[in-house]
């Protein structure tokens, strides 16, 4: 029933709202949209969810690009797109409300005093989400050693390009793999 | 969407819908492993200069509080800052368009590298970069802004509370923020009184 507008708005009616209620992060959504996926709809089995899930964390992209892969298991294309609109749409509408808000008091004293001091925040919550990042990894010990070196490289050598490292980085760990270096 | 958006929405030239649409496309492929706010800042800020540091800084604070992917609400808005509302649908667009494509084409893909230990290697090393990059780009904004023991002190608190500790991050930062506001406040006024 790809078609099925019914279908398509059950989608929407399950991630519009996780939408809102995804502060701080995917942990506590991810549990959620299992629950909504496996439990309450059906839509997927216990084991074609865990392979959505390794698929959605393979693919770049900012966030969860989880929710579009169970659109697309459920209704194929429009079940893709309407699962990823209803997931960013409304906190998207919510933060730039906020933008236009914020951008009003730009000039004013306030405006940069408060600029300042979410600075430090700002770079602390960055370091924090690649600890973060860093703890849930699959890849143990190595991936550490080697977040630590590529901090390292790209500090030491900022003309150095990223996507170098990424690339650098796949292989060492592919090969190693593959050649039973662990 | 008419020229007449926000006040200092352009700053010097207007950036065009098409350029702000590769710049985002282009984050949106190569963020891999969550890395969003790293190559954001490195393509947005230092290469191409749309905003600055403290408008980045800002961006990537606001995003993190308020629901929503991060870097989703991140590029809502820089683009909303670059180009008003027409701006911040480009940017999303761009940033969602390529991973979405290539989530599918990886979807239909799956069955012949699902069982691939190699495969998840490679993920994994590639992940390990991306956090390099998270690191680093951390990293820099705290030698550039956090010149200072007090926003210094700032920054290692937010680390260790939500970092290393996993202390939920809403109380960690509504305890902070009003203390590096007032910080920021107070330092402010030497200069000028």
């Amino acid at each position: 029933m790809p078609d099925d507008p019914r279908t398509l708005l059950a989608l929407a009616l399950v991630f519009a709202p996780l939408s809102l209620l995804s502060i701080g992060g995917g942990a506590s959504l991810l549990a959620e949209i299992e629950h909504q996926t496996i439990t309450v709809h059906g839509w997927t089995t216990q084991r074609e969810f865990a392979d959505l899930f390794a698929i959605s964390r393979a693919a770049p992209g900012p966030g969860t690009m989880l929710s579009t892969l169970i659109g697309w298991k459920v209704a194929g294309l429009a079940g893709a797109l309407t699962a990823t609109v209803a997931l960013y749409l409304p906190s998207s509408l919510l933060v730039y409300g906020a933008a236009r808000l914020w951008g009003r008091w730009r000039g004013s004293v306030w405006h940069a005093v408060v600029e300042r001091g979410l600075a430090p925040i700002a770079a602390g919550l960055i370091l924090a989400g690649g600890i973060a990042v860093l703890r849930v990894s699959p890849g143990g010990a190595a991936v550490w050693v080697a977040a630590i070196a590529s901090t390292a490289l790209i500090l030491r050598w900022p003309g150095l390009h990223p996507l170098l490292l990424f690339v650098i980085g796949g292989v060492v760990f592919g090969l190693a793999e593959a050649t039973g270096m662990w | 969407m008419s020229e007449v958006e926000e006040v200092g929405a352009q700053q010097i030239a207007p950036i065009g819908l098409p350029a702000i649409f590769a710049g985002f496309f282009w984050l949106g492929i190569t963020s891999f492993g969550g890395g969003t706010a790293g190559w954001l800042y490195r393509e947005i800020v230092e290469r191409r200069g749309w905003i600055n540091d403290a408008e980045f800084l800002t961006g990537a604070a606001l995003g993190r509080m308020m629901p929503g992917s991060g870097g989703v609400n991140l590029t809502v808005q820089v683009g909303q800052r670059l180009r008003g509302g027409a701006g911040a649908v480009v940017a999303v667009l761009g940033l969602l368009t390529g991973p979405l494509v290539i989530v599918l084409a990886l979807a239909v893909g799956y069955t012949r590298i699902n069982q691939s230990s190699a495969v998840h290697a490679v993920f994994n090393g590639v992940a390990a970069a991306a956090i390099g990059l998270t690191f680093a780009t951390g990293l820099k904004l705290v030698q550039f802004r956090v010149a200072s023991a007090g926003p210094l002190a700032v920054t290692l608190a937010t680390v260790l509370g939500v970092g290393v500790l996993r202390w939920p991050m809403m109380p960690v930062v509504l305890f902070l923020a009003p203390v590096s506001i007032g910080l920021a406040l107070i330092t402010r006024r030497r200069p000028n009184a």
